[in-house]
């Protein structure tokens, strides 16, 4: 059996930002082997990008424990959080992925720079890694130099540079045509099948859930039992 | 996180919003050359206050008989042998004068004024205004010259000019009055009217003479610089024993707390117009990162620790500051060459008397103050990011990400 990812159990997650309490988690079980792709699925509000949130140490779960690559995430200070995210965690947004006054080479290097690996390690490996995906030619634009299929590319570039024990896509089509959703999800297929990464993508996108190896759904906060597939 | 990418990204930062950064940098350069210029006026203004009282026969220091400013008179006067020498390396004295001074009435044929009669030797008064005073007819030959030389303020009250012959009277060693006449060698012209109307001169010899002593009334001494002037003191008081060794802020307190008060002026100007620049620079900077939350938020989001997205905007304040500061400096060195060879207030001539100013007021830079406000402007500026850096942090990453 391969190695456990992620082992979330009883995980509950309430808002108390109005008058009446929103539940967007409710004791949720939930767990993911390395080399999965595993598609968080449901409506707006079921609560999968909260789930993807509170596994990628962005959100505070109330209830329930959340275990990444062996380290539980509650337990950890927010100075200790950004480590995990930076170390072991490779994150993708639904836009506004990338920083606005660097260049792709260095947005992809950004991560290297905060992990302080060496200046010409960093280059070469972020040169390899935008070869690797066909986006050399985009090393030197900026992201407004860039369409937004290019961006969300050069973002998963940069979540794969470091190799993390996680990939984590929160509705990563959200703002593509359909062209450029299946160049993307092509790519991140390759990755999860070529190299093996752990990819938890969250989104109510048919295609997107059509690449994952694995579905999970949910609805008012819960896993609905019996409809993973 | 490392130095250099936080630098690089508050440096690109910068010209992003070139407008805005723009008028930003505008606002504290003229603000920071402001001040640069306020301080060298105001500094100008504190170097002539003090530099007229020097030149105004105080020098920094100064020997007197004890009792001699309550009673100026001969009778407090001390014996200086002829050849006496100070013996103080040149390194630190610029010169010293042996005077007699007494008060006096000067008489012309129309007019009589009470004035202060003082005999010097004109080789050793480069370190007065006497030294560079322009005198229309002769100057004084040396301390045996039996002529006088009178200011332009006080020849206009006697009705007098060169050549004529004025009666002086005072009192001498033996309390007896003594009368002199004298003719008129030379009407000088003192950039500080009053003094004009104050003082006669003649050789030093020659009012020893006329009162019968041989003595002095004051020795006064001139450093190069003002460090010099604690250990010039004590050496006069071991020459001197007995009689009284002055600052000159003793001798003049009120100029002395004057020049003291512009030094917190200077300081207090800063402040003002640093501390309005400052919550313009917190209010710019607040706008700046709220537009940038999102941004910010995915620093975090990417495993940027908080401290570190404090840093990073408190980098960018710094780096907006010292661009602002040097442009500030550029701007006030280019005015300052402008007036540095001072300015021509002889419309306000009386006025400025008043303050023992001079009417070509020149401005002083000192690198002191130079540095003093560009240090300052930065720490301001790093200390008014802190309130919106805070800010930066203090959002959940999601909540910031979502803005």
């Amino acid at each position: 059996m391969a190695d456990r990812v992620v082992e979330c159990a009883g995980v509950g997650r309430t808002y108390d930002d109005d008058t009446v309490p929103v539940h967007a988690l409710r004791d949720v079980d939930f767990a993911l082997e390395a080399g999965e792709w595993v598609s968080l699925a449901g409506p707006s509000g079921s609560g999968k990008s909260t789930l993807l949130h509170v596994i990628g140490g962005l959100d505070q779960p109330n209830a329930g424990t959340v275990v990444v690559d062996g380290v539980d995430v509650i337990q950890l200070s927010e100075a200790q959080l950004s480590d995990l995210r930076l170390r072991r965690i490779g994150f993708v947004f639904q836009s506004y992925n990338l920083i606005p006054v660097l260049s792709a080479l260095e947005n992809v290097e950004f991560i290297m720079q905060l992990q302080g690996v060496a200046g010409a390690e960093r280059r070469q490996r972020a040169l390899e890694t935008l070869d690797s995906l066909g986006l050399a030619e985009l090393a030197d634009r900026r992201p407004g130099e860039m369409s937004g299929g290019q961006q969300q590319r050069v973002a998963i570039a940069r979540a794969i540079v470091t190799n993390p024990v996680l990939l984590l896509a929160d509705e990563p089509s959200a703002n593509l045509d359909t062209a450029t959703t299946q160049e993307l999800l092509d790519l991140l297929q390759k990755l999860n099948r070529e190299r093996g990464v752990t990819i938890l993508t969250a989104t109510h996108d048919p295609m997107v859930m059509s690449y994952a190896t694995r579905q999970v759904n949910l609805r008012d906060g819960s896993i609905v039992p019996g409809v993973e597939s | 996180m490392p130095f250099k990418l936080l630098f690089q990204l508050s440096w690109r930062n910068l010209w992003r919003h070139k407008r805005r950064n723009g008028i930003l940098l505008s606002a504290i350069g003229v603000a920071v050359a402001g001040v640069v210029l306020l301080n060298s006026l105001l500094r100008g203004m504190q170097m002539d206050m003090k530099n007229t009282v020097i030149d105004n026969l105080t020098g920094h220091v100064k020997v007197l008989q004890p009792g001699y400013l309550d009673d100026p008179s001969i009778e407090r006067g001390f014996e200086v042998a002829k050849d006496w020498q100070l013996n103080l390396t040149p390194d630190m004295v610029e010169g010293w004068a042996a005077r007699v001074r007494v008060p006096a009435v000067v008489m012309s044929e129309r007019e009589t004024r009470g004035i202060q009669l003082v005999g010097v030797d004109p080789a050793r008064e480069t370190i007065s205004f006497l030294g560079d005073v322009a005198i229309e007819g002769e100057g004084l030959s040396g301390a045996a010259d039996r002529r006088v030389i009178v200011g332009a303020g006080l020849a206009e009250q006697l009705e007098t000019t060169v050549g004529r012959r004025l009666v002086l009277v005072t009192q001498g060693a033996d309390g007896r009055n003594r009368e002199a006449g004298c003719r008129i060698a030379g009407i000088y012209r003192a950039e500080v009217a009053g003094l004009e109307k104050a003082f006669v001169f003649t050789g030093a010899e020659t009012l020893q003479d006329m009162l019968d002593t041989l003595m002095v009334t004051e020795v006064s001494v001139r450093v190069k610089d003002d460090r010099f002037e604690d250990s010039v003191m004590e050496t006069l008081l071991d020459v001197f024993a007995g009689l009284d060794v002055m600052s000159w802020q003793k001798l003049e307190p009120q100029a002395a707390m004057m020049v003291e008060f512009s030094d917190s002026a200077i300081y207090i100007y800063f402040l003002v117009i640093m501390g309005a620049l400052v919550f313009g620079l917190v209010n710019t900077l607040v706008t700046a990162v709220m537009e940038r939350i999102r941004e910010l938020g995915l620093l975090r989001a990417l495993g940027m620790r908080p401290r570190s997205v404090v840093a990073q905007v408190v980098v960018e304040s710094c780096l907006i500051m010292l661009v602002g500061v040097v442009a500030g400096l550029l701007i006030a060195a280019g005015v300052f060459s402008l007036i540095a060879d001072g300015i021509d207030l002889t419309a306000f001539d009386d006025s400025l008397a008043t303050f023992g100013l001079r009417p070509n007021f020149v401005p002083v830079l000192q690198a002191g103050d130079v540095i003093l406000v560009a240090a300052l402007s930065l720490a301001l500026g790093a200390l008014a990011s802190f309130y919106p850096a805070l800010r930066a942090v203090k959002l959940n990453v999601l909540d910031a990400m979502r803005r």
